[in-house]
Formats: C-alpha cells, structure tokens, sequence
C-alpha cells in the first residue's frame, strides 16, 4: 500500500549519485574524540547545525531559510524540493498537481494525511485556509503568493489554485518553500481566533517530525511524530538542531565529535580538505545568496549621489572576497546568482572598483570631513568584510566605524516597527537567503518593503514596475533582461555595491547519516537517514 | 560568639543593599531615557511603555529603588521582554553550569596547591621550593583566558584529546567537557593556595608549641598532619572567600572559549545584545554569591580563629 | 597593612643617595626581579618606540597571505586580513599603556583623595566610605565592568573608567589606613596645636609617606590592570577596530583558531611577557622596600 506522506521520486538524482558528484574528501581515520565515544550510546541522534535560531514557527509569516528548514520537518506542504544538484520540484502532500493553464492549478492531496492532536485528516480545505491567510492577515512574506486570487475547494480533497495572473515564481518558491506548508484550519482558528500568526507555537503538526523542545539559543529538538502516516521507520529518532551563527564554533564542534552535519566557512575549507576529520564527506555547492553593502538613502549623511558614488568605487569587492573567503568566493555581480534567470554578466561598476575616481566624486561631494558607520553582524566573515571595506573607504579619505550587532538586533536593524534605529543605519553589510527564482530576491527591494526588509529604503517606480511585469513574462530571455534592468537600477541609485554569491561548502559525517540537499547546499532534513 | 555572626551578617546585608541599589543608580547616571537605556536598540515605543510601566520609571527614584527591592525579595530579577521570560528563569537555568565549573576548579586547584605549599614548606629553599615559587608567581600572573586560548588550542584543537564545546551530556561526558576549562580557571589557584600554605606552614612550624611538641620525640610527619597543616590551610578558608570574585570573573572567559551555557557566556551575549535587564540579572546573582561566599568564609575562619573575629 | 612602623622621619621625605644604590644592589641580587625589569623595559620601550620599529604598517591589509605561519618576513605571521601580527602586536603595547597609564593615574589620584578624606575626617564619613567602597568592591571585577559596558557601549575609554572604578576602592583603602594610623602621631599633634590647618598636614606629612606604598602596590596592578584591557577587548568590549590590542588580536585569532593556530599563539606572548616582567619586577620592589606589603602573609 502507498503511505500517504512518502515523497515520490521522479527518477532524477538520488542521493547516493549526490555523493558521488559532489566534490569528495579523503576519509581520515584518526583517534575518536573522546565525547564521540560517550555518545555512541544513543539511538539515532542527528546533531545538525543551524546558522540562526528560529523564530518563527508559521509557516504562514516565516522569516527566513533556517524558520523553513524547521517547517519542512513538522509539516507537509503539496510539493517539496527535490534533492540533488538540479532545482526541480517533486510531490510530497498532493497525489497529483497540474498547471490547468495560466492561472489555475488544479490539486489532489493524498488522502490519510493526519494532523497530529487529534485534529483529524488533511483536506482541501485546509490548503484553502492556509495559503489565504497569508494575504488576509498582511504577512511579510505575502509576496511570495502575490498573485494569489482564492483557492477554490471542489471536494475534500481536490482544489484550484486560482491566479489573479501569471505568477512564473508559483512552482519555484512559493509551492515547494516556506509559503506553501499546509496548516489544520481547525487547530489554527483554535489558537488564535482570528487564524493570524502563531509565532512559536504551533497547534499541531503533520510531518514526520514533531517540535519536541526549543530551548532558544541552545537547540531545536525534533523527535519522531507517533501520528505520523508515513513509513515508520525512515529518519531518526530524533534531530537535534543548534543555532551557531560563528562559522569557527561549528567547525570547531563539528571537528571534536558534537555536529555531525553543518556548513562551514570558505575560509576554512582549504583547511578541512588538507587535514579532513574522521569518517568526513566534504560537498561544495554553489549558493545562492547575496552579500552587498547597503546605503541609507534616507540618512542625511548620504543624501549626495557623489558621496555614495564615491563609497561604491572605492570598494573593492575582489579584494573583499580575497580577505573574507579566503579567495574561495567570486565577487558578484547583483543579486542575482549565475545559474539563474536574470544573472547580470557584468556590474556597471567593475569590481575593483578605483579609488582614483572615488577620490574625484569625493571631492564633487562637497563634504569636508565624513564620517559614517557600517552595521554588520556578529559573525566572522561579517566583520572581517567589514574590516576590509573600512580600510578601503579609509584610503580614499572616508573614516568609518564599524557598529556589530548581534543576530536578535542586526536582523530588526531598519524595521520601522521595530524602533527608531532604521533612522540611523548609515551603511550596512547585508546577506540574504535565496530560493531558485529571481522574483525572490527583488521583491525584497520594492518600495513596499521600505521599512521592512528594504533597509536601504530604495524606492524607484520603474523598478516597481519591472518588478511586476517579470512575474508574468513566459519567456525566459525577456525575463531575464527585465530582471538585469532592475539590477542596474539598483546599482544607478548608488545605494548598493554587489559583493559576492559567496559559496556553500558542507560537512557532514559519513557514518551517521546520508544527507539530502537542494542544489544550492541547504540541507533538507526531512530527508536525512542515518547510515 | 552570636554577636560576631550577627554582625558579619549585618554587613554583608548592608554592602548587597548598596550594591544593589548602585546597580540601579547607573542606569540614571547614563544620560538618556532609561527605558531606551534598559532595553537596549530593539526598544519599540511600545515595549518602552511597557516597561515603564512595570518599573515605575515615571515614579520618583527612592520608590523605584523600594520597588525594585520589594521585587528581589520576592525573586523578581525583572523580565526579558525579547526572549518573553522572566530574567531569573533565564539566569537560573545556566547558574549550575557555572557553579559546577568554579567548584570543580577551586577543587582541583586545593588538591594540587595545598600539598605543594607544603612540601615547599618543609623542603624550604631546596630546588623544588624555588620552582614552586617560579611557577606559582608564573601562574598567578597570566591571564586565565590565555591560559584557556593555549588549552583549548593544544588539547582540543591541535591534539583533539578533550571535547571543545559546551558542556557535554551524562555524567562522563560532563566530566570530559570540564577539563579543559576547570584547567584554565583553577590554574592561577594552584599558586595562590601554594604560597598561602607555604607561608603559613612556615609560620606555624616555627611556633613555640610545635617546637616543644618536636622536642618531646613526635616525629614530624605527625607533626606535620596533626598540628601545623591544619592551622595552615585556614587562610585557604578565607582566599576562596575573597577569591570567588576572580573566579567567577575567570569563569566568564573560560565559558565563552569554550562555548559552555553558564551564566558567564549569558552576560557576554546580553551586553553584546545591550540587554540590561538580564545583564542586571546576571550580575545580582554572581555578586550575591560572592557576597556569601565572602561571609561564609569570614564565618568559617571566625569560627575556627577567635584572633580573626577582633580584626572586624 | 601596618605601615605604622615603617614610615620615614615626617616631613623629611627624601631619600639619601646611596640608600638608593643599596637598593639597586639588592634588586640586582634577586634573580627573577632582574628578568622581570629586563622584559618591563623590553615591553614598555617597544611600545614607546612602536612606530619606528614595526616592520609593516599595521592597518595594511594584504602583505602576504592571510593566516600565514610565521616567516623572515613576518616573523609572527599574518592575520585574516593579511596584516603582519608582529607590527599590530607591537602597536597593541601602546593601546595597552595608555589603558593603564590612564586608568592607574584616574585610580590614584581618586583613591588619594577619597583614602585621604575617609583616615582624617569624622568617623562617621569614614565609616561610610568604607562602606560603599565594599559595596564596589562586592562586584566580580569583569562582571561589573560589563554591566558598565552595556550602559556606555564598548570604547577604549569605556575601558579605562571601568578599570579605574575598580581599582579606587584598594587603593583609598590603604591610604586610608595609613592616614589614620599618622594622625595620632605625635609630630602631627604638635603641629595641630600651633594651629596648622588640615589641609597643609595632609599635603606635607601625611601625603609623602602614603605615596610610596601606594606607588609600590600600583606598579604591581599593571599587569593587572593590561589584563582587564586585554580580557575585555578579548570580549568584544574594549578597543574597537581598526585599532589593534592585544585582547583583539586574540579574539580574532581565536575566531579562526581551526585555520591557524598562529595568531593564538603570538597573541598571548605579549600579554604573557608584560604581565610575568611586571609581576616578578613588583614582586623584587616590594621585598626591597617593605615586605609587609605581601599579600600573603
């Protein structure tokens, strides 16, 4: 008999030829630490590192890539990433889904699908309820389904996506992401009255992971869902996840026996191949996020195009790279990554920048003295990059001071509802989580977003307007140029300097488990089985 | 004899009430709101409100400081508005880590300083006694986290002998994770208890009713267990007293090398977050228990030494 | 303390020379006060001479691979940004002074006046200065200081209030004990009776004697004091980049101690040579000049 949560595989890359492609390190076999040999006692425990702490449990308003990793475990959701090293999509909820044309998809769920609590079976209705929420009760994240019109329930367990348009992003960022996890409408409407965010506490779960425990700061404990109806004996017995947003904490736990998945720092890659740690696999993947240096176009300081015009050439985002990632990561050239529709070939400003000519848009600036801060978080790499743009604005005449914030305050620093320092934020050093579809990535700096995520507060209507254009193009080169136009527009206002993609080079041990990853490196717990 | 207690406690009542209240007192002495101030730049008008609200900041300051006393008594260390929980569930929850690792440290230190301060004493001025003094004045001088940094970087980086990170689970995990860091904080004591032992081994050895008691045929050894040791660690009594201070201030940076949950690391991470209430919390506790520890070992001492008592 | 019996003649507060010669030649016969002074000299003049003997410009980013091991060309090595280790250690000496320059001289001259004020005035006051200088006191040094942090933001100066603060409480203590064991003496009884006004006793004959002990118990809060700087800056709290120190240059060292171990290692020398050369230097000084300064007995 079918189990009603197993994902179907399209016969496309499994992860045994995952391992194989990736690039593979020497196995060591040195002395055992100590703590490992203490440990081998446990059932089948995975120790997987996390770079930040959740802090959102709903799926509904999720904040970020480490929220969903979470959500991807205690919950289900239509369709899901496929593993492997090509983005493609494959079915996990639903037991059939079709594109019926340009604004309507048609659904089936698998019928047996249970919500834990006692909150009976997964249907359409609950589908419904979950993805016209996200519109109803004004979510940060709604522009993920933007386009979204209703969805129209025709029985228990078949519905139609209904469009207000064409949304091209739909199947690779919504569906299979942190939007498209399916909630009980029941238990949601319990909780909260109204079926508005529940933050960190979750009614009920339908995954084959429940929250088992979150101590904050510490770890996310997952264990085995008893109502799960799936197959009962895939994955762990439980999965400890530990937020460490210090790349050297990881590395350093993951080399003494206490992680045995994590990414870790390009710095320290060349490290961990030349002397790699006991029974280790070491994957390299390329990644999709974006690193940039980011200008307050509101702060009085930077109002004058050729002050910020000045900071751009005078960064030197090669030199960036070859300091923070040890010469391991490229500069960039936007916010879109290679591999992507709309990736720029070139930025208008090339890499090296000069700071001959950032001298001379200085002095057009008719500045005497300036001085500015920069906000970055407290992370190595963070404020080595830092350190590094300091120096360079300090050899053309600029004098910065670097502000480092830890992760509760940098990630609320130019939200407007989160106090007055959105006001102060002068230049900042900004990194976001990406998924396969450029949409993702500009959405962010519309001019709604000013005061949410848009900390630049960069508000352009041509921009705006591409923005809403491109969702709709079929056509991938026309899709593309729109989405290299509004890079340039970016670029143009002098408020941004693209830094780098970085790259996402993962460890983990090869005797505890057999990983699953997207292309882009980002783990995908719900499928890890331990070896 | 209740007398001397009553008024060593007297004291330490006294000082912790002034301590608190200066505690308090610098959150007004910074210019600025203090709501602004307490809760650092995540401070929402709202949260602000709210705040000044619970604590009464629009009140005048002598019932604010009363409020905030009639609270402590109560076990009110505050609220974190950012993690949603009181601060004293936050600070309590990490302190057994820390006291785990300051006791586990003072032990160390006593078992290896105390015998060595007595064998320097009795093999006054040999080679050993020298080295012990070299190396006592040595481990007193360096810093505890560099201690810890070179620990950490030999043993656990290098040589991948002891674990490096946190605390470690079970009881033998526990032990394994407390080596390295009990190391760097006890370190500094081995030579701190030997010189004390020393000294006052030295002292007591030359006393008149030892010399007599030698005359008399006891053979030293006996001497050395029934009579001189025990006057001689009585200082000890009193240093780990006044020497919970540098611990608990060593403890800091032994927890943030090696990542372990106690109430050091805790107040690391809330003044990076500028997040006064549980850095308040944090140093409440810490100072409360070295007040007592003070007392205790002033008690403990009086008890033992009647001399001692008149020197208050 | 009982300084009582140790004080020079009131009012004569100079020294003969060749009692100073005699000191000399029983530092130099102490063996552990020599190496101490040889590595306070070393320490001390190569951060006075700082920036004509480093090598490379401390703030260069790039001089030769990041992490590097120690070479000729940079004998400890290089940071994660390129920058030679050697030269922003030896910048660092300098951050480290001026902390304990500043933060010693701001301690002293509070502990002066505040020890002064509480050993000659009414008993009321002095029982209530002791009293909120306990209170101080009553705070684990590097607790306090980060609670101070917290309110004041990280900055060097932040640095050197906090360890200053800290340190005033010690230091008024013994002023105050040694001042109130002088006021009874019975040259300043006279004086009081020809009607010489407290001000002129305290500055004459009291202060001259106090200064000396205090002066001693001073030099042997350096390594100390550098200690505090280092430790906070270690943290995160203290001096802020691009200014090196050694606490950061640890800090960051630590940050990529998996890569290399070098910056780890070469950041705690300085701190191990200044604190050792201080501490066996007051040691010797304090055995010459008054061995009823030791702490342990």
């Amino acid at each position: 008999m079918v189990d009603s949560n197993t994902p179907q595989h399209g016969g496309g890359i499994t992860r045994r030829t995952l391992l194989q492609t990736g690039a593979v390190a020497v196995i060591g076999g040195s002395l055992m630490p100590l703590s490992r040999a203490v440990r081998a006692a446990e059932g089948s425990v995975l120790h997987a590192r996390a770079y930040a702490d959740i802090g959102k449990l709903d799926p509904g308003f999720y904040q970020n890539a480490y929220n969903v990793d979470v959500m991807n475990c205690i919950y289900s959701k239509l369709v899901q990433f496929k593993p492997g090293r090509e983005w493609d999509w494959e079915l996990q909820a639903a037991e059939s889904i079709e594109q019926v044309d340009e604004t309507h998809i048609r659904f089936k769920l698998r019928e047996g699908i249970m919500f834990t609590g006692g909150y009976g079976e997964m249907t359409a209705e609950d589908v419904k309820f979950s993805f016209e929420r996200i519109l109803e009760h004004d979510s940060p994240i709604k522009g993920d389904w933007a386009a979204l019109d209703r969805v129209d329930v025709e029985d228990t367990y078949t519905g139609v996506i209904v469009l207000t348009r064409p949304f091209q992003p739909l199947w690779n960022i919504t569906l299979p992401y942190g939007a498209g996890h399916i909630v009980s409408k029941k238990a949601v409407m319990e909780a909260t009255e109204d079926g508005g965010d529940f933050g960190m506490s979750p009614p009920c779960f339908s995954g084959p992971y429940v929250l088992d425990e979150w101590k904050p700061d510490q770890h996310v404990k997952l264990t085995r869902n008893p109502d799960y109806t799936g197959p009962a004996d895939v994955g762990f017995d439980e999965i400890r996840i530990l937020p460490m947003d210090d790349d050297k904490t990881a590395e350093i736990a993951y080399k003494s026996g206490d992680l045995d998945y994590t990414h870790i720092s390009l710095a320290s890659l060349k490290n961990f191949k030349d002397s790699p740690p006991a029974n280790t696999h070491i994957a390299e993947f390329p990644s999709l996020y974006y690193v940039w240096l980011g200008m307050n176009l509101d702060h009085p300081k930077l109002q004058d195009k050729n002050l910020r015009k000045a900071i751009q050439w005078a960064v030197n985002t090669r030199e960036i790279t070859e300091a923070a990632y040890f010469g391991q990561a490229k500069p960039s050239t936007g916010i879109v990554a290679p591999g992507l529709v709309g990736h720029r070939e070139e930025s208008l400003i090339p890499p090296e920048g000069d700071p001959e000519k950032a001298k001379q848009f200085l002095a057009e600036a008719d500045t005497s003295e300036v001085s500015l801060t920069i906000d970055t978080l407290n992370a190595t790499t963070w404020k080595t990059m830092a350190e590094v743009v300091q120096a360079q604005l300090a050899r053309v005449g600029i004098t910065a001071e670097i502000s480092v914030q830890d992760s509760g305050a940098f990630w609320t620093l130019g939200m407007e509802d989160e106090g007055d320092r959105w006001k102060d934020v002068q230049l900042i050093i900004n990194r976001f989580s990406m998924v396969p579809d450029p949409y993702y990535a500009t959405q962010w700096f519309t001019c709604e977003q000013v005061g949410r995520w848009n900390w630049e507060r960069f508000c352009s209507e041509e921009f705006d307007e591409l923005h809403k254009q491109a969702v709709e193009v079929g056509d991938p080169a026309e899709r593309a140029e729109l989405y290299r136009k509004m890079q340039d527009l970016m670029e143009e206002s002098g408020a941004y300097r693209f830094i780098t993609h970085e790259a996402n080079p993962v460890v983990f041990r090869e005797t505890v488990l057999d990983p699953s990853m997207r292309p882009d490196g980002r783990p995908l717990y719900r499928g890890f089985e331990p070896s | 004899m209740w007398f001397f207690l009553a008024r060593r406690l007297g004291l330490a009542a006294a000082i912790v009430v002034l301590a608190v209240t200066l505690l308090y007192l610098m959150i007004h002495a910074v210019p600025g709101d203090p709501a602004s101030i307490i809760l650092g730049p995540r401070a929402t008008p709202e949260l602000k409100a709210a705040l000044r609200a619970e604590m009464g900041l629009d009140q005048p300051l002598p019932l604010q400081i009363a409020g905030f006393f009639w609270d402590l008594l109560h076990g009110d260390l505050g609220y974190d508005v950012f993690s949603d929980r009181p601060v004293s569930q936050i600070v309590f929850e990490r302190l057994p880590h820390t006291i785990t690792l300051i006791l586990t440290s003072i032990a160390w230190a006593a078992v290896i300083g105390i015998p060595l301060g007595c064998y320097s004493a009795i093999r006054r001025n040999t080679l050993i006694d020298k080295i012990t003094g070299v190396l006592s004045v040595s481990t007193i001088a360096i810093p505890s986290f560099v201690m810890a940094l070179y620990a950490l970087l030999l043993f656990a980086v290098t040589l991948n002998w002891l674990p490096a990170i946190g605390v470690g689970e079970g009881f033998l995990g526990r032990l394994t994770h407390l080596v390295l860091p009990a190391f760097a904080v006890g370190i500094s004591w081995v030579g701190y208890m030997a010189r004390i032992v020393r000294a006052s081994m030295l002292e007591v050895l030359g006393e008149n009713h030892v010399r007599m008691v030698r005359a008399f045929g006891m053979p030293e050894r006996r001497i050395i267990t029934h009579y001189a040791l025990p006057i001689a660690i009585m200082p000890t009594v009193t240093l780990i007293g006044v020497g919970m201070a540098h611990l608990l201030s060593a403890a800091v940076f032994a927890e943030t090398v090696f990542a372990r949950p106690g109430v050091g690391s805790l107040i690391v991470d809330a003044v990076d977050a500028r997040n006064y209430p549980v850095v308040m919390g944090c140093v409440l506790v810490t100072t409360g228990l070295f007040v007592i520890a003070t007392t205790l070992a002033d008690i403990i001492n009086g008890l033992l030494d009647p001399r001692t008592r008149e020197s208050l | 303390m009982r300084g009582a019996t140790h004080t020079r003649a009131i009012g004569a507060g100079r020294h003969r020379p060749h009692a100073l010669m005699q000191h000399w030649r029983r530092l130099r016969r102490d063996q552990l006060g020599v190496f101490g002074l040889v590595l306070v000299v070393l320490m001390v003049g190569s951060a006075i001479l700082a920036p004509w003997i480093v090598p490379y410009d401390h703030t260069e980013l790039m001089t030769g691979g990041r992490l590097a091991a120690p070479t000729w060309d940079h004998p400890l090595g290089t940071d994660q940004l390129g920058r030679d280790v050697f030269s922003r250690l030896v910048m660092g000496g300098r951050v480290a002074l001026q902390v304990a320059l500043a933060a010693l001289t701001a301690a002293l001259s509070a502990g002066l006046v505040l020890g002064l004020i509480a050993g000659f005035g009414p008993r009321w006051l002095d029982s209530g200065m002791l009293l909120v200088l306990d209170a101080v006191r009553a705070f684990p040094v590097v607790i306090f200081a980060l609670a101070v942090v917290t309110l004041l933001g990280p900055s060097l100066w932040t640095i050197v209030l906090v360890v200053a603060i800290t340190s005033v409480p010690i230091y008024a203590r013994i002023v105050r004990t040694q001042t109130q064991s002088l006021r009874n003496n019975e040259f300043i009884q006279a004086e009081r009776a020809l009607g010489a006004g407290t001000p002129r006793i305290l500055a004459i004959h009291i202060m001259p004697n106090v200064i000396g002990p205090l002066l001693i118990l001073a030099s042997m809060d350096v390594p100390l004091v550098i200690t505090m700087e280092a430790g906070l800056s270690f943290l995160g709290m203290g001096v802020q980049p691009p200014t090196p120190s050694w606490g950061t240059i640890l800090n960051d060292g630590f940050n990529h101690i998996s890569n290399s171990p070098w910056p780890v290692i070469a950041g705690g020398i300085p701190i191990i040579l200044t604190t050792l050369g201080f501490t066996f230097l007051g040691e010797a000084l304090r055995d010459i000049f008054d061995p009823k300064l030791r702490k342990d007995v």
